[in-house]
């Protein structure tokens, strides 16, 4: 039995090697590497914004930071400024990264490479322009929004289109022609054709590429009854984000109907009873979203336990703090879990196994439903327990399902490691 | 090895609990601002007619505004009568987040009087409201006088409720009743204007006055609404004053007239 598990063990680790061997991912892996600082730096940002500046915050609440710190409006305005910048621009910099380290195994040259970036670059903005402006003839207007953590697939598919059209190109420049005079040729090639497409993007579509993109991911959400249940739910957000759509794409933050019903049921009567106990917000958003989405504080606590590597060290320090207040990017990004086979098992497993055990309490009435709404940057254990209005039993709860992820996240952690301690021998 | 391991183990919890401290230390208090903070999915909008006009004053109007709407608003007609006791028609469905209640009175005679002890009748009639379907905000309406009767609601007897106004708007409301003498003050005006500092900080205000002689609209005079700005102008948080002209800008059919429906859809249920 034994055996066989470390059979199964070895071929998992032999898979994510020659997974992480390919060329594509290979070049996706290193524009992830690229990024992950300015993805820390936006996720800080935003968690320092969120969680300490706004009303709704839960330092701002807990610290009463009002009373004490002056200008923060003016410190709001300054770290959205930084999150805009950085996380807001992530899938514009994968597009650049990915293209970037398409081109670097065919070419010493540094302008080819540049430029494979900067067309991808370009590329993604001509499917990102104001229809009105390129069509009514105004001045061009490009369009600023889905290009963040929430574009970051979109980025990594334009750069592997240009990154591997640029590569092909080089690969077929007559050895005779000088280098500047091809890369002209093969950039401004490229170009016109890009921007063919994006004006006929623009032309038969009303919205840009990446808005549309969010709405098609974002439209199995919104299907009026849960056909596919919580599981589904947390199944379909699971895989969006391991494939590089980060960020919330559906309202379970505790806006819906249900919620308000749920919460004017316990202010208006005495006792605690609700009239929907089974939601998205009462079982996915507090218990299944410990550290983020994927459970990603017990990936944490897991990668802590184990043997990480010095890059996986540096990684879980850095993410700490975001990982703390439920901002899962760095992590995402850093480590990375996103198109990582082995992590993909655990990164949905996880969060399902704590929502059947969260889903059975509830439904036994072992503890009580979450009613009050949930403050942001709340550490993800403590969810349940404020969320409930102080019961101890669902901060108990809490606790066991971040436990139950450490332990289904802790052989996967130790199989990845081994994963990457073989391809960085590689490297090295 | 595994020692350091579990070092580093040890410091993320610590840090987790440290973290957690401040929610534990608050959570006594959480009660208290949630109910403070706490906004209901039902927001009613509240219509008052003008003096000589009963409940039914709006029938015509609800009409207008439910057609070409996504979401039909139920209508719910509340009359008070002189003794204070309140009789009901039509209802309010069950989900509908924004609906209609026209508060009407019996005595619905004009004079300062009359609007004064109409106010202290709204009062009886919105607190009753306010218990049967827990609103925690709500928007209104009041045409001619009905304006008054909610401006004196709102200096009065607002802070007394549990609920916070959003939105109010007034057609064709004579803050100085039909004085025709521009220099001179009444003394509802003194009154409203005396009290104004009472008026909800976060209210946003509309004054739609009808205008038919460029100096009234056939009934009350342009001076008496735009008085209006005496009363509301740095009271509330935003006030802002309109003239509809043309085609039905006479004072009893402001209501019906389709800029003003317009303008209820845009400011007041938008």
């Amino acid at each position: 039995m034994t055996d066989r598990i470390a059979q199964l063990g070895m071929r998992l680790v032999n898979g994510e090697v020659r997974f992480y061997r390919n060329r594509q991912i290979s070049a996706i892996r290193q524009a992830l590497r690229l990024i992950f600082p300015i993805i820390l730096l936006g996720s800080l940002a935003d968690f320092l914004e969120q969680s300490w500046l706004r009303t709704d915050g839960y330092y701002y609440q807990t610290l009463h930071v009002a009373r004490w710190l002056f200008q923060v409006k003016i410190l709001r305005q300054y770290l959205r400024l930084i999150g805009a910048g950085t996380l807001g621009l992530a899938g514009i910099l994968m597009a650049f990264a990915v293209s970037f380290y398409l081109v670097v195994p065919v070419t010493r040259h540094m302008t080819d490479r540049l430029m494979a970036g900067t067309i991808a670059v370009i590329s993604l903005k001509f499917f990102n322009v104001t229809r009105t402006s390129v069509l009514g003839g105004h001045t061009i207007k490009w369009v600023a929004t889905d290009l963040g953590i929430q574009g970051i697939l979109v980025g990594i598919l334009v750069g592997v289109l240009v990154g591997n059209g640029y590569r092909w190109a080089l690969g077929h420049r007559s050895p005779d022609l000088e280098q500047i005079p091809s890369t002209l040729v093969i950039t401004c090639t490229w170009l016109v054709v890009m921007a063919a497409l994006g004006l006929l993007w623009v032309s038969t579509q009303t919205v840009s590429l990446n808005s549309a993109f969010a709405s098609i991911i974002r439209w199995p959400f919104r299907l009026p009854h849960f056909i596919l249940g919580l599981l589904g739910y947390c199944v379909l957000n699971g895989a969006f984000e391991w494939l590089g759509v980060l960020g919330p794409l559906s309202a379970s933050s505790g806006q819906s109907i249900e919620s308000a019903q749920n919460l004017a049921a316990v202010l208006a009567h005495r006792g605690w009873q609700l009239p929907h106990p089974l939601t998205l917000h009462t079982v996915v958003s507090v218990y299944a979203n410990v550290g983020g989405t994927g459970m990603m504080l017990a990936l944490l606590l897991a990668l802590f336990l184990s043997r990480p590597t010095a890059w996986q060290r540096r990684i879980g320090w850095l993410s700490l703090v975001p990982t703390l207040g439920n901002f899962n990017a760095p992590m995402m990004v850093g480590l990375p879990v996103i198109l990582s086979p082995l992590m993909s098992i655990p990164f949905i497993l996880a969060p399902s196994a704590c929502i059947t055990l969260s889903w059975l309490c509830i439904r036994l009435k072992w503890v009580p439903t979450v009613a009050y709404p949930l403050l942001t940057g709340t550490p993800g254990p403590l969810q349940a327990y404020l969320g409930t209005g102080g019961s101890w039993t669902a901060l108990a709860l809490s606790l066991a399902d971040l436990i139950l992820s450490t332990a289904i996240y802790y052989p996967f952690v130790k199989l990845v490691q081994a994963a990457h301690r073989q391809l960085d021998g590689e490297v090295a | 090895m595994r020692h350091t391991n579990l070092h580093r183990l040890w410091a993320v919890l610590l840090l987790l609990v440290v973290l957690c401290l401040p929610g534990f230390w608050w959570q006594p208090h959480q009660e208290k601002i949630v109910r403070a903070n706490y906004q209901s999915l039902m927001a009613p909008v509240f219509f008052v007619p003008g003096s000589s006009a009963t409940q039914n004053r709006f029938n015509a109007l609800v009409k207008e505004l439910n057609r070409e709407s996504p979401t039909t608003h139920s209508l719910l007609r509340v009359e008070v009568m002189t003794n204070g006791r309140l009789e009901y028609s039509g209802n309010l469905k069950q989900g509908d987040e924004r609906p209609f209640i026209v508060v009407g009175f019996q005595n619905h005679r004009d004079g300062p009087v009359n609007v004064r002890k109409q106010a202290v009748w709204f009062a009886t009639a919105f607190q009753a409201l306010e218990k049967t379907y827990h609103f925690t905000h709500f928007s209104a309406m009041g045409h001619s006088n009905g304006g008054l009767v909610l401006t004196l609601f709102m200096e009065h007897d607002l802070a007394k409720t549990k609920t916070k106004i959003d939105r109010l708007m007034t057609i064709a409301t004579p803050f100085n009743l039909e004085e025709q003498d521009a220099a001179v003050d009444t003394d509802l005006f003194k009154e409203l204007s005396g009290d104004r500092t009472n008026l909800p900080r976060n209210a946003t205000v509309y004054s739609i006055a009808g205008s038919k002689t460029f100096a009234s609209d056939g009934i009350v005079p342009f001076d008496s609404v735009n008085r209006g700005k005496y009363i509301f102008q740095d009271q509330v948080k935003h006030f802002t004053q309109i003239t509809v002209t043309g085609a039905n800008a006479n004072h009893a059919d402001l209501p019906e007239n389709q800029q003003i429906v317009a303008l209820i859809r845009q400011d007041l249920l938008s």
